[in-house]
């Protein structure tokens, strides 16, 4: 069963807190996080949260597509490691 | 340190023979697979040898092809391993500045501002929120890199290393 709309999306408290403070502090930073359950809301766009998959912290950037996701969907606890594609493309955002 | 990138890019290899009139899986390495002959004539790695490839079909992990000259399947399992290659500057151009192709970050080394070695860029990952750059220490260890211009201000390939300032962590 979904959600009940009422309540809203469930996030961390503190992981609000450390939000503010960290767009407040205008410094390039990754906010530690073992809150996958948490939904990402509007006001983490731009910024950069290391999600903890069990392993290590994955570096997420925030966009403004990812809202209403949860953390945990783009920190992925299983791998397979292939060959790397020839003609894949990496871009470097600002 | 890499002095230059090379020539030829490795797209793909033969994997093994298929069915008994001269067919083979192809296992691909570009991003689609049925773009491995979109890139001109397939060659080996030195670029002597040619070889013609249609694409007929899909297999599981690549694609059904026919080589020009092979006809059965004695020639397809005779070609199982070669490698296949396209030339460097035969990939579509990239925006200036801000793309790259993975190819050419692995394997670079990585430094900080102020010189210090970090070690060499292992991967490029991509799980849906921006590139990452997995970076190999000398000790084995990993780091993992928002690739954004904040944290890697340059990328030089023809040097063969890029510039990282590694972001300061905030513990919860």
């Amino acid at each position: 069963m979904a959600r009940s709309v009422w309540k809203g999306p469930f996030v961390d408290g503190y992981l609000l807190k450390k939000a503010e403070a960290s767009r407040a502090s205008g410094r390039n930073e990754v906010i530690k996080t073992w809150s996958r359950r948490s939904t990402i809301l509007p006001q983490f766009v731009g910024l950069t949260f290391g999600v903890y998959n069990g392993h290590k912290f994955l570096p997420v950037l925030v966009t403004e597509n990812m809202i209403g996701h949860k953390f945990g969907e783009f920190s992925p606890t299983r791998f397979f490691h292939g060959h790397t594609a020839a003609d894949k493309k990496a871009v470097r955002k600002d | 340190m890499r002095p230059t990138l090379p020539d030829r890019v490795l797209v793909g290899a033969v994997a093994g023979a298929h069915g008994v009139r001269g067919l083979v899986k192809l296992k691909c390495f570009t991003e689609k697979p049925a773009q491995i002959t979109a890139y001109g004539p397939l060659t080996d790695e030195t670029g002597e040898r040619r070889y013609e490839v249609a694409v007929v079909g899909t297999a599981k992990g690549g694609v059904l092809a026919r080589l020009e000259g092979v006809t059965d399947r004695n020639a397809a399992e005779a070609m199982k391993g070669t490698r296949l290659y396209v030339a460097r500057s035969a990939l579509p151009a990239l925006a200036p500045e801000n793309e790259f192709y993975h190819a050419d970050l692995v394997g670079l080394g990585v430094e900080t501002p102020d010189g210090r070695r970090l070690g060499k860029v292992r991967a490029v990952l991509n799980y849906g929120a921006g590139d990452v750059l997995e970076v190999t220490g000398e000790t084995g260890e990993s780091l993992l890199l928002p690739f954004t211009r904040s944290t890697v201000p340059l990328v030089d390939l023809d040097g063969g290393r890029l510039v990282a300032a590694p972001p300061a962590e905030v513990e919860p």
